[in-house]
């Protein structure tokens, strides 16, 4: 594995139970550390399944995965520790509230006590929830639900974070909080691996791009390197477009 | 670990403490059951007793054995004694119809001649004993002579409570009956030996050799008498308990709709440490519930002149098995979450289950009185492992060393559905 590599996943392929065809085909392809890497496609097009065998939450059907120089399948509970999930679908107890949400979640972590109670109050206070942090969840706005579910995700300062379009539904102020916010905790070393379907988003906020359609990965670097590799693109939308074609997906 | 588990036992408290309905559920309505059920069953026999079973009686035969059982049905209060239907004297077709219409739960018919024919019989008999042969002469008169005495049943009455009923008044009409052959062959003894002075008064009762004294064999003594308040506390009590698996399914299928679970999987720690904080506050619960129906048996129904619950003799035995009960119920309730993939699914696989279950163990209808192949399947219920736990603590006055069998299956049952539970997660998260 190479050294500069957190992630190295070779021939990985997934077909689920009663599938007829495979959702994700013998892709291969590294993350460096402390990049924020962009896994962008279309719906259906295996980047949540990706995401999600590279947390754990299913195992592959083939291939091999090495999460910091460890295999997934033989270290999975290790690695677990070291990496952190924002989910699409809010992922928080509504009835709790965001301090208690967090303070369950900090503890599943291994966190505890001042130092728990410490990363909480700090991160409310980035994310402007300081005062609402003692009401119920299921009483937030879309946009505050969304950044107590990113604080859930990286309470614990992991190596990787998974963000699965961490900013879908809004606003712009809130998503230019939640961007901040996660190039502050890239700076601090965190490797990012993030899927959106905002593509002028993902040409600012990731330094590489990977477009992965029908369960292939169809390109990958940087996004000024993909928008100079296909002739007539101006931004990476159009790369994307031109890539994935335009008929709209299921 | 324990940290993990700490927070695990805090987050469960507090979702539960949140769901008002949901802990409306887990402590109001067991109590409202328990009370429910234990008053209909008592007030079902309390009016019974205290009116008494409607009976019409014919007497056609008008002379001792009508006499004798006509004063004695209406000398006893289980009865409410009738004569007439609708103004007019009973008749054997009357009666008939009448108990057949549902307007009496039985019916007694006294042939006529029934007395003459007990007398003829105890006559032919002592001439028989004093002169050989003469019987021999006269049988076709004593087998002409045999004593018909009808009881009429409603066929909507069950048949449990007919069967006490009836031999009940079986047992009522033969002691009369006996009493009269006694009194005619006294009389008839008595004529053949003229000088009576020696003879006993009382015949009869001097007969009364055996008596019966109904004694309840259990180890609390006199302290013990079984009544609905003690079979029903333990029984709704368990059935309760077990209940506990539909809020339990549903908190854990609350957790796969709301997202939180798919968080909680990408988390270091097993599916056991994950369910482990659920457990903890649900076995909790189940005790709480325990204690508050437990009060209900205690301190509500003596208020509504119930008889209060007795606990037994060992205190030690009440908790432990309580707690057994507590695990199996919640291990169950894991299993059925884990198994379930919606909440309704959950609820209707946890309820029916727990129905099917409950009958099976008993709560509904004692298991005594099951077919044998019930009976044999019955022996697999866990809440039939927890009410003869009970039973054994609270009826039979046993102490905690006799429930230990009941203790140790439900143990091994919550500890199965539990390791279950986390297997299926593992086979349901390999797609």
């Amino acid at each position: 594995m190479n050294e500069a590599s957190i992630i190295e996943i070779q021939n990985l392929t997934k077909t689920f139970k009663h599938a007829t065809e495979a959702t994700v085909k013998g892709i291969s392809f590294c993350i460096s550390r402390n990049e924020i890497f962009g896994l962008l496609g279309p719906n259906g097009a295996g980047k949540t399944t990706t995401i999600s065998i590279l947390c754990g939450l299913f195992p592959p059907s083939g291939g091999q995965v090495i999460i910091n120089g460890k295999r997934l399948s033989d270290h999975i509970s290790s690695i677990k520790q070291i990496i952190g999930i924002v989910p699409q679908d809010i992922a928080l107890y509504p009835t709790l509230t965001a301090r208690e949400n967090l303070d369950f979640f900090g503890h599943m972590y291994g966190l505890k006590g001042r130092e728990l109670s410490r990363r909480i109050d700090s991160w409310l206070e980035k994310l402007g929830l300081t005062d609402a942090a003692n009401r119920r969840v299921a009483t937030y706005s879309g946009g505050m639900k969304r950044r107590v579910n990113l604080i859930a995700g990286v309470l614990h300062r992991p190596k990787i974070l998974f963000l699965d379009e961490p900013t879908v539904g809004v606003d712009v102020q809130t998503r230019n909080v939640i961007i901040e916010q996660l190039k502050e905790i890239n700076k601090e070393g965190t490797t990012i691996i993030y899927t959106s379907h905002h593509m002028e988003e993902a040409e600012d906020f990731c330094t590489t791009v990977s477009i992965i359609d029908d369960g292939k990965i169809l390109t990958k670097g940087s996004p000024a390197q993909l928008i100079a590799r296909y002739p007539g693109c101006t931004n990476l939308e159009t790369v994307f477009l031109n890539l994935t074609n335009r008929k709209p997906r299921d | 670990m324990i940290s993990k588990l700490l927070a695990s036992v805090k987050k469960e408290t507090l979702l539960l403490l949140r769901d008002r309905l949901g802990l409306s559920i887990l402590f109001i309505m067991p109590m409202i059951l328990i009370f429910v059920m234990t008053l209909i069953q008592d007030s079902a026999f309390k009016t019974l007793n205290e009116k008494g079973i409607p009976i019409v009686f014919v007497n056609e035969d008008k002379d001792s054995l009508g006499i004798l059982i006509e004063q004695g049905l209406k000398s006893n209060d289980l009865c409410a004694f009738y004569d007439s239907i609708d103004g007019k004297p009973a008749t054997p077709e009357l009666a008939k119809k009448a108990v057949s219409e549902g307007k009496f739960m039985v019916g007694i018919v006294i042939p006529h001649g029934a007395t003459d024919a007990i007398r003829r019989n105890v006559t032919a008999l002592v001439n028989e004993t004093m002169e050989p042969g003469s019987m021999a002469k006269n049988n076709s008169t004593a087998i002409a002579d045999t004593v018909e005495i009808s009881i009429l049943i409603d066929p909507v009455a069950k048949k449990s409570f007919l069967i006490s009923i009836t031999s009940n008044l079986r047992e009522f009409i033969s002691e009369v009956k006996t009493k009269i052959m006694f009194q005619t062959f006294s009389d008839q003894v008595a004529e053949i030996i003229p000088d009576r002075s020696n003879a006993p008064k009382h015949v009869f009762a001097a007969t009364q050799i055996i008596q019966y004294k109904e004694i309840y064999a259990s180890g609390m003594g006199d302290k013990l008498v079984p009544n609905a308040v003690q079979h029903n506390v333990p029984a709704w009590t368990i059935f309760a308990m077990f209940f506990i698996v539909i809020p339990l399914s549903g908190s854990i299928m609350k957790e796969k709709n709301e997202g939180s679970v798919f968080r909680l999987h990408t988390m270091p720690g097993s599916y056991l440490l994950l369910v482990s904080g659920k457990i903890i506050v649900y076995v909790i619960v189940c005790l709480i519930q325990f204690l508050l129906m437990l009060s209900v048996g205690l301190v509500f129904l003596p208020m509504l002149g119930l008889p209060v619950l007795v606990l037994g003799n060992s205190f030690a035995g009440i908790f432990i098995l309580t707690l057994a009960t507590a695990f199996a119920a919640t291990g169950y309730g894991v299993l059925v979450g884990t198994l379930a993939s919606t909440e309704q699914q959950g609820a209707i696989m946890g309820s029916l289950s727990i129905l099917l279950l409950s009958a099976l163990g008993g709560v509904w209808v004692p298991t005594y009185i099951m077919p044998e192949v019930m009976r044999n399947i019955s022996a697999f219920s866990p809440l039939n492992w927890s009410l003869e736990g009970f039973y054994k603590l609270f009826l039979r006055g046993a102490e905690a060393g006799a429930i230990l069998m009941n203790t140790a299956k439900l143990m091994a049952f919550g500890m199965a559905a539990i390791l279950s539970a986390s297997v299926v997660n593992r086979i349901k998260r390999t797609i």
